[in-house]
């Protein structure tokens, strides 16, 4: 058995400990946050009062696609860089410094969002403590600056971690001037090359135009421009939650399953499409917006069809990397190889599980993306059903089965409960498939997504089932997720204090079955991917963005800040006295 | 670059099937005239709203046979107007801004959904073949009480809808030896002439008087009643027309003048 | 038994998610099945990944 991970570099290995412990930290409170929006809005346990509803649903957000998957993320990336170069970063301080300003980051905007609990808020930096703006903070509606300060401190501290990694990489070439860049390393630099691409949109509608605004230095913004620069960072974002699932599906699976990876050279091809396309297809968020015209949204559809691509490409990869492991082990046939595949081995189910679940995720997200279709669909339940299947599962679980993998190797403790591992990625597994079908069905019905009360005077039209049924079906699926969740961190946790043990993981990543030597070089020179990477990015949106700013101006027609507080509403609703309404309309007998 | 043969087939059935959805969906939007919310209106600021002569008064309008304007206004946490009401057989251009914060507006269970973004204006036109009633919800979170936001669209049968208004001018009160004179207005929105039935009650008389508005137009009515008639003493007046009814009082004589006090 | 323990509960969570999302694609048929239905068909579906699993016929008669 090869050297521990935590043997040969223990100093990484104590900085991938911390981000991981950062993100499963994050992980239980966005789970409890998660099964407490399940029950609230399907009306079974109400806890909290509907308006702090949106408390705890930014905190899942924030929590859950911020905090703990880029967390992650870092710690992945990390051991990932330095088992692949097989050295340590250049210099440990700015590891640590991307640690804190991220930790900090997060602690700050946690506390704006967590202040919503309160009833009464204290006052900071001018405005009532609170975040109650959900994930996507579109404006006019504000939070305090603290949880924008929070975000900023968060996203450069995931800059400067890709500036580690860029380094380390760039000192290990100084000494290996021939080789080629090893696979993980090459995965880890091309997304943060997206990564860098995408977050400068939200970085310049934060530092811009939100944080000014709502410190008031300036009175007002465009709302279309915030968002938009939102989405151009909000869609490859999701690949940077996905990204280093997919490193561990085309390294660590393809081992788990009994062999190696099928194709080196294709997997450096899906990460570069990565680099080329995450970015020029943001606006199919918004397909609904007015002021952007439908040339442009008809540019990303085409741009986010290609993205299947990549994804095509990795799951037959994958697969075929599976099958080749099964055949070492002595399976066969056409479909009973799948049998001598290792499923007792949690790490290796849960990823699988993954797999097939971000398969069927695939196939909402085509509907999601055909942008006729989407107008049925756009923030209807269909949509957190969607994200469940991709982020909640494809990834999350993946991260969760990684883990089982990783911990050991990075604690030197063997894995407490392996059998009750097994049991708990399976339970995701069903949970995710109950919540998510009744999430897809409620939202063809037009059951909004975001919504404390998706209960209305009117009744939805349903075709199949009953509106009970379908909340039923969420509220179990939420309620198995919150248990797979908790017997996870339980595992997680036994196992870093299980000290007298000896793991029992074989730590090391077999090379490709087609090496890179059978790619051409160029795949290894990033800068020709950024060039055309950002040629792609200039072209789909310089000019929706001079339309946008050309319509309403850079900062806007006159828009001032919405507080989200309970007061506003009265002041709204005194202005719309029925002087306002034209009464000619008749009501006719039928 | 080597690539498997299985892997090849499999990248030029990808292929295939990314172009296949890219054409359907340019089928959808050319073939079908699947339209999508875009920049064709010119922006307005929400100060503006109220000089705008859309939005000042949201309603809906019928604008052609069969074609009619519905201009709403979204803001925390209310449409207007609501509920919209539209005849079947039509086909209504939904205008839609925003007072304040991002909305959406969505008629439950149909592709009729767009975002509503303060300071641009959203556009669709819808065509309703069936009388029936939907939900229109906002699904994009708005604040502390979006989980209220919600209006009605209602699609009437095409006979029975009518956009008639009446308004009622009638005196507080009158001196006794002076007349009672009720001036009714009916506004027709509709394009084509309206042939109603004006009813009047006040005291114990009815009247009633067959009126025709042309269409988009407005026509007045004057009911007189002799006040000695009526008698000293307050006195209830409804005037109706379709379902559309004002009601008031007035009173003849000046004791106990109510109106002049302060 | 015919199947280890790991793939048997594999079995039943695919099978769980087959009558989640069959119910869903009946319907599109005009197929309905109601919330009992369903539960009645993944019951008896499990029983027989049990029979399957742990009965002495089937593992002789298949190797």
């Amino acid at each position: 058995m090869t050297d521990l991970f935590v043997d040969s570099y223990p100093k990484q290995a104590r900085v991938v400990r911390s981000a991981f412990l950062t993100a499963y930290i994050a992980l239980g409170i966005g789970a409890l946050f998660g099964v407490l929006q399940a029950l609230h809005r399907t009306d079974i346990l109400r806890l909290v009062e509907s308006p702090t509803y949106y408390t705890i649903l930014t905190g899942h957000g924030v929590f859950l696609v911020i905090t703990f998957t880029i967390f992650f993320l870092v710690g992945l990336y990390q051991w990932a860089v330095t088992d692949s170069l097989g050295r340590g970063p250049v210099d440990m301080r700015l590891t640590w410094a991307w640690y804190g300003l991220m930790s900090s980051g997060t602690l700050l905007a946690a506390i704006a969002i967590l202040a919503g609990f309160l009833d009464d808020p204290p006052t900071v930096l001018g405005s009532e403590l609170s975040a109650d703006v959900l994930f996507t903070f579109y404006a006019p509606l504000q939070a305090n600056p603290i949880f924008y300060v929070g975000l900023v401190l968060f996203v450069v501290g995931t800059w400067l971690a890709g500036a580690d990694w860029f380094r380390t990489w760039w000192s290990w070439k100084q000494e290996n001037p021939d080789a080629r860049i090893p696979l993980p390393t090459f995965m880890v630099l091309t997304t943060m090359i997206m990564w860098y691409i995408s977050s400068i949109g939200v970085a310049v509608s934060i530092l811009a135009f939100i944080l000014p605004w709502s410190l008031g230095l300036t009175g007002s913004l465009n709302p279309t421009l915030t968002r938009t620069l939102f989405w151009y960072f909000g869609h490859p974002v999701v690949y940077f939650w996905l990204l280093p699932a997919y490193l561990l599906w085309y390294t660590v699976l393809p081992k788990l399953s009994g062999g190696r990876l099928f194709s080196d050279p294709l997997a450096r091809v899906v990460f570069i499409l990565f680099i080329l396309l995450s970015t020029p297809v943001g606006i199919h968020h918004q397909y609904l917006d007015p002021g952007i015209s439908d040339g442009f949204k008809f540019i990303v559809m085409t741009n986010t069809m290609f993205l299947l691509l990549p994804s095509f490409l990795t799951a037959f990869t994958v697969v075929a990397s599976m099958e080749h492991g099964a055949r070492q082990r002595g399976g066969d046939g056409y479909f009973n190889w799948l049998q001598a595949l290792p499923w007792r081995d949690p790490a290796f189910t849960g990823m699988s599980l993954a797999g097939v679940v971000f398969a069927f995720g695939g196939f909402t997200g085509i509907v999601n993306a055909g942008m006729n279709i989407n107008y049925l669909v756009h923030n209807s339940l269909w949509v957190p059903g969607h994200i469940h299947t991709q982020v909640g599962t494809a990834v999350a679980l993946t991260f969760m089965a990684g883990s089982y993998w990783l911990v050991p190797q990075l604690t030197g403790n063997r894995l407490v409960g392996r059998d009750v591992a097994l049991v708990q990625v399976v339970l995701w597994f069903v949970g995710i498939v109950f919540m998510t079908n009744s999430m897809y069905r409620g939202g063809l019905i037009g059951i909004p997504r975001r919504s404390a009360e998706p209960q209305y005077d009117f009744d939805y039209e349903i075709a199949v089932g009953s509106i009970p049924e379908i909340r039923a079906q969420l509220a179990i699926g939420g309620v198995l997720l919150f248990v797979s969740a908790m017997l996870f961190l339980v595992l997680i946790l036994l196992t870093a204090f299980n000290d007298d043990s000896e793991p029992i993981v074989d730590g090391t990543i077999p090379p490709a079955l087609s090496g890179p030597e059978d790619s051409p070089r160029v795949l290894d020179d990033l800068r020709v991917w950024i060039a055309i990477a950002l040629v792609l990015v200039a072209i789909a949106y310089a000019f929706p963005l001079a339309n946008i700013v050309s319509r309403g101006g850079l900062f806007g027609p006159d828009i001032g800040p919405f507080p989200v507080v309970v007061e506003t509403v009265a002041s709204v609703l005194s202005t719309t006295d029925t002087g306002m309404y034209l009464e000619a309309l008749v009501e006719t007998e039928s | 670059m080597r690539i498997h043969q299985y892997e090849r087939l499999w990248l030029i059935g990808a292929m295939v099937l990314i172009v296949g959805f890219i054409v359907t969906i340019t089928y959808g939007a050319v073939g079908l005239g699947i339209t999508m919310v875009d920049d064709q209106e010119a922006t307005l600021p929400p100060d503006d709203i109220d000089d705008d002569e859309r939005f000042a008064d949201p309603r809906v309008e019928q604008v052609g046979e069969d074609e009619y304007e519905a201009y709403v206004v979204a803001m925390t946490f209310i449409y207007q107007p609501d509920p919209i009401e539209v005849p079947a057989n039509s086909e209504v251009t939904f205008y839609v801004t925003s007072r304040d914060v991002i909305h959406s507006f969505t008629v439950v269970g149909t592709n009729t959904n767009t975002m509503v973004i303060p300071g641009e204006v959203s556009v669709m036109t819808v065509e309703f073949d069936e009388p029936g009633e939907y939900g229109v919800v906002c699904n994009e979170y708005c604040g502390s009480g979006h989980h209220d936001m919600e209006g009605e669209l209602i699609v009437h049968p095409e006979d029975e809808f009518t956009l008639t208004e009446l308004a009622v001018d009638a005196p507080e009160s009158v001196a006794p030896g002076d007349d009672v004179e009720l001036e009714a207005t009916i506004d027709n929105g509709l394009l084509e002439d309206l042939d109603v039935t004006l009813e009047a009650e006040i005291g114990d008389e009815t009247f009633e008087e067959d009126v025709t508005v042309a269409g988009d137009g407005s026509e007045t009515v004057t009911i007189t009643v002799d006040g000695e008639e009526l008698g000293e003493g307050d006195h209830d007046w409804t005037i109706s027309v379709d379902d559309e009814t004002e009601s008031g009082s007035v009173t003849v004589g000046d004791e106990e003048d109510g109106g002049d006090d302060s | 038994m015919r199947t280890s323990p790991a793939k048997l509960l594999i079995l039943i969570a695919i099978l769980l998610v087959i009558v989640v999302e069959l119910r869903t694609v009946l319907a599109f048929f005009d197929v309905e099945l109601t919330v009992l239905q369903g539960i009645a068909v993944g019951i008896v579906g499990i029983a027989l990944l049990l029979v399957w699993a742990f009965s002495p016929l089937f593992s002789e008669s298949d190797q």
